[in-house]
């Protein structure tokens, strides 16, 4: 199998709105692919059609090397899945939620139910009926469906949404672990930049229904790559004094930028040269470039 | 059809945890209940309006207390009490997972989208047709305890033909507000669906086509109109028939291939 997820040119069209356009996504099986997009980007739309839940209008999809067809049809055995807000039967319990999936996935082993509850902590909430249960809990039990029967690949729009912050970590870690241990693959929806950023191998960022950066492990690690950033009353002296001093720089919108791993390791030496050169720095500091500011720039977000 | 009895069980636990059949089976004991409140009004009208259960002003209906008029009553009132009920239920069962958002968990599965619809009709069905033989079993006792003259067992054969019969091609009805609460993804549309319909029927009926206005022709069945060899034919129950398969087949093809955004 090449690719756990692959989408030739899906679009959803609804009426004039183009919700999904043109998108070609390759997943591969292992990754861990973080969706990125602001709200009505079109993040749940297609996630949507990758579950067969609604027909493009454009384009197909392929998921674990099967046509996912309008009808229902697809590889629904090895996946899991978790679409926008968490919901269950208010008035069955969490228990029996979860029967209801693992009878609904075919699975014959009752014990399978069990073991997800304690996977997912909800044990202490495992008969109180779902209506009753706190956001971050419902969040829990509809990661425990998604969970239960094993999948291959998982597809979770927002998995970290309700949740506290320890629950963040812990679901972090139960997905990186499912990921590294049992080679899963993981296609998640976030809005929490932070935790894409930290468990994701590849990122893809949609904006206004179309898919306009793919970022791989190698991207994102540069994109973590620290710089020092420097402010002077003259920045272009500042800037022709360190390049003198041996120091390549650039020079962005008043900031001198310093990539060389001495100049970060070591800001006091910059910071002596250009007090020697008289022209001591305004500030100084080391700062990484992170996703979020990525994405925001992207995306014409705000900070 | 992959997954049918998993389906049929989850439905079935929705249902027996739900608190709809109480309150559908409550209201259904309303029916043989008021019956025989008007039995014991009509027995004796004087000690009735004595005892307060009727006031000076009550225009009390002209007729006698005894089994085949009470009898009739519950035909009557199965037959239109009937399809509010069936559709309350059928509203919930198919609703209700537009309204919990809970549709989502059903569609990306290895149970077919096919089994899940056909296991919700069926409980609709069980349940509907319960809450029928209890209300049936029900007015036998009230009945009874009212000590009602006129009894014959060719009456009681009579009389649960025809609840029964109306009770079935009421549930012939259904499929069209499963698929309203489908496609309007809720309850209110076919709540909507079901007043309308009650009222195009009372029309049909009252032009004197009501034989071939499939939603008049329960009511028609229980004997509202007149009996019911002299109000329909053949005609009237393939119509019926005709209603229930594209009603199906449309809720199906719902199912199988519209968009799910919720």
């Amino acid at each position: 199998m090449k690719f756990a997820i692959e989408t030739n040119s899906l679009s959803k069209f609804y009426g004039e709105v183009r919700a999904v356009d043109s998108v070609s996504l390759r997943v591969k099986p292992g990754e861990i692919y973080g969706f990125l997009g602001l709200n009505g980007a079109g993040k749940t739309t297609t996630i949507r059609a990758l579950l067969g839940m609604i027909r493009p209008s454009e384009g197909n999809v392929r998921v674990l090397d099967q046509a996912v067809g309008p009808n229902g049809g697809g590889p629904w055995t090895r996946v899991g899945h978790l679409v926008e807000s968490p919901s269950a039967y208010p008035e069955l319990t969490v228990r029996e939620n979860l029967e209801i999936a693992r009878r609904l996935h075919g699975i014959s082993d009752p014990a399978v139910t069990s073991r997800v509850i304690e996977r997912l902590a909800i044990a202490p909430y495992a008969d109180r009926k779902a209506g009753t249960l706190s956001t971050g809990n419902l969040q829990r039990l509809s990661l425990a469906r998604a969970l239960l029967h094993e999948p291959e690949l998982l597809i979770l729009d927002e998995p970290a949404n309700g949740l506290d912050p320890a629950g963040v970590v812990e679901i972090r870690e139960l997905l990186a672990s499912l990921a590294h241990e049992k080679g899963v693959t993981v296609f998640m929806s976030s809005h929490i930049l932070t935790e894409v950023d930290r468990l994701a191998t590849r990122i893809g960022i949609i904006h206004m229904g179309r898919l306009i950066e793919e970022l791989d492990t190698d991207a994102l690690e540069k994109l973590r790559s620290k710089r020092l950033e420097i402010q002077a009353r003259d920045p272009e002296s500042a800037q022709a004094c360190l390049q003198s001093a041996g120091y390549q720089s650039a020079l962005n919108g008043g900031t001198i930028w310093i990539e060389a791993a001495h100049a970060i390791e070591h800001p006091d030496d910059i910071a002596k040269i250009m007090v020697n050169a008289g022209m001591p720095p305004t500030r100084l500091a080391v700062e990484q470039q992170n996703l979020e500011d990525h994405f925001l720039q992207l995306t014409g977000g705000t900070k | 059809m992959n997954g049918f009895l998993p389906a049929l069980w989850s439905e079935t636990l929705k249902m027996r945890r739900s608190r709809v059949p109480l309150f559908t089976a409550i209201g259904f004991s309303f029916m043989p209940l008021a019956g025989g409140l008007f039995m014991v009004i009509l027995k004796d009208p004087q000690a009735a309006q004595a005892m307060g259960l009727i006031s000076a002003k009550a225009q009390l209906m002209v007729g006698v207390a005894d089994w085949p008029a009470y009898f009739n009553f519950l035909a009557q009132a199965v037959a239109a009490g009937g399809l509010i009920i069936f559709s309350i239920v059928t509203t919930w069962v198919f609703g209700r997972e537009f309204s919990d958002h809970t549709v989502k968990e059903l569609l990306a599965l290895p149970t077919s989208r096919e089994a899940i619809v056909t296991a919700k009709f069926i409980v609709i069905g069980v349940w509907t047709m319960a809450a029928t033989l209890l209300i049936f079993g029900l007015s036998l006792v009230v009945g009874n305890l009212v000590v009602l003259p006129g009894w014959s067992t060719e009456l009681l054969s009579s009389t649960f033909t025809g609840v029964l019969g109306c009770a079935f091609l009421t549930l012939g009805l259904i499929p069209f507000v499963a698929l309203l609460a489908s496609m309007g993804r809720g309850y209110m549309p076919p709540f909507g669906w079901m007043i309308l319909t009650m009222v195009l029927a009372q029309f049909s009926v009252i032009l004197g086509w009501g034989d071939w206005f499939p939603w008049a022709v329960p009511g028609m069945f229980s004997g509202a109109a007149g009996p019911r060899a002299e109000v329909l034919g053949v005609h009237s129950y393939i119509i019926l028939a005709l209603s229930f398969l594209s009603g199906l087949g449309a809720t199906y093809y719902w199912w199988r291939s519209a968009d799910q955004t919720r």
